[in-house]
């Protein structure tokens, strides 16, 4: 139900003209503070998520008006406000989508969520790929712990010379060792007959709250698209 | 009565002209505890990937239990062989220790529920009860090894195929293996650079060089040839010097 609500919000909010009224943004920020109010998420902890993002976010929402401006002069002075809001516009979007994206990956597990999609229908290609992406993130982090240590007790203070060459090899030896276990890996799962979709034994049941909250955020949602 | 093994005139290569297995022939009894032994990169471990089915001879034939391993039987095979891999961080790759050790009964199409209640009888064998919902890579080695270990069981495999199960494990830990592997009925594998458990535990053993079997025998009759044993890279001078000390 989180998946639905967190990419049907998205679809509401993304779908709104780019000369939408700012103020839709401001109820939309609303609603979606308050869920993040709800989630008991630290403020912190978010703020650091979307600064990650930001500079995707500012790209995109310094684009449309930039590119505006310098392949159409006088279409840009003729409607400078418009432009303006417009651009406003895609960085609201892009923060609200963000934003729920990262309500949604926060409160859920990463297999629930793997498992979510599975039971939506989404190819298990997709998810497959995407479980051994997640499992294969931290053998390539563990690997490249103990690189590091390896190095750091070898190095008095900080590495002099050759400090790209050092690194390039640290990374190349890495990406190699982490390819070797992950074979590895593959192959303990297929010794206990892998074939190609992971198995799903996690009970997801819908309590009343978890079909009435994520419907009426939804509805509140569309209600700021379509009414006000 | 569990699975026997036979395997016939194997050869393997992971690139040509590099032959890690050279016309491996061995047959292991049903129910019982076999070790192989030899040095590093004698094809140890690539043997025992035979025996489920990983990878597969480019000559001769390995059979479980009467089955002729090929691609068309890999399921039947993988229910009958449970690998036991060198690392556990290897073997554990879910995110809580009862979705691993859920993992191969599933595959297997049992059902959640059964899945579960294998899940709790394995950990039950491994002392793990409780340890259901945690994470496997925040366990200490010795416990991360059980839960490999659980999580072959869990799949009641006839055969159990070992790659050096005592490696990373303290003396006391090395024991309470070897109890558990004592107790289980099931035919067993176990490939080992530690030659003193192997010969504690299995009733015969093989000394692999090079890819060729060398020799097959009862192991306190292998540990005693001591030229053969130093000629594969198995001294066992160290061990016998400091015994006679303690």
């Amino acid at each position: 139900m989180k998946i639905v609500t967190a990419f049907t919000g998205i679809v509401v909010i993304v779908t709104e003209p780019l000369s939408a009224d700012p103020a839709h943004f401001l109820l939309y920020l609303a609603l979606v503070t308050a869920v993040v109010s709800v989630t008991r998420l630290p403020v912190t902890y978010l703020v650091r998520r979307l600064l990650l993002v930001s500079p995707f976010i500012l790209m995109a929402a310094l684009f449309y008006p930039l590119s505006v401006f310098i392949s159409r002069k006088e279409f840009f002075a003729a409607n400078q406000e418009a432009i303006l809001t417009a651009g406003a516009a895609i960085l609201m979007k892009s923060l609200l989508a963000v934003l729920l994206l990262v309500l949604l990956s926060s409160t859920e597990r990463f297999h629930r969520l793997l498992m979510a999609l599975r039971r939506l229908r989404v190819p298990a290609i997709i998810t497959t790929v995407s479980a051994l992406l997640y499992r294969y993130i931290f053998i390539i982090a563990d690997e490249a712990l103990k690189s590091s240590r390896a190095r750091d007790s070898r190095t008095p203070g900080k590495l002099r010379t050759g400090r790209i060459g050092v690194i390039g090899n640290q990374v190349a030896v890495i990406f190699l060792r982490s390819w070797e276990r992950s074979r590895i890996v593959y192959q303990s799962m297929l010794s206990r007959g892998f074939s190609g979709e992971f198995p799903d034994m996690v009970d997801m049941h819908l309590r009343t709250a978890d079909i009435v909250f994520p419907l009426l955020f939804i509805a509140l949602l569309i209600a700021v698209r379509l009414i006000i | 009565m569990p699975a026997g093994i036979i395997t016939e005139n194997l050869s393997f290569s992971y690139s040509p002209g590099r032959r890690v297995l050279k016309s491996v022939s061995l047959e292991i009894h049903p129910g019982e505890k076999f070790g192989i032994i030899g040095p590093s990169g004698s094809g140890k471990s690539t043997l025992l990937l035979h025996l489920n089915g990983i990878l597969r001879g480019e000559e001769g034939s390995v059979s479980i239990g009467g089955i002729t391993v090929n691609s068309k039987n890999l399921p039947d095979i993988r229910r009958l062989v449970g690998l036991v891999f060198q690392n556990p961080d290897d073997q554990l790759f879910n995110p809580t220790v009862e979705e691993d050790i859920a993992f191969g009964p599933l595959n297997f199409g049992l059902s959640p529920e059964d899945a579960r209640s294998r899940v709790s009888e394995a950990l039950a064998m491994m002392n793990l009860t409780g340890f259901e919902k945690l994470t496997p890579h925040h366990l200490s080695m010795g416990e991360r090894k059980r839960v490999a270990l659980a999580t072959v069981l869990s799949m009641n495999p006839e055969v159990l195929a070992f790659d050096e199960p005592f490696s990373n494990l303290d003396p006391s830990m090395v024991m309470q293996l070897m109890e558990i592997l004592r107790g289980m009925e099931s035919t067993q594998v176990i490939v080992s650079q530690s030659v003193l458990p192997v010969i504690a535990l299995c009733s015969r053993t093989a000394i692999l060089k090079d890819g060729k079997i060398v020799a097959v025998d009862e192991p306190r009759t292998l540990v005693r040839s001591r030229d053969l044993m130093e000629s594969c890279g198995l001294d066992m001078s160290l061990y016998r010097n400091y015994c006679r000390d303690l």
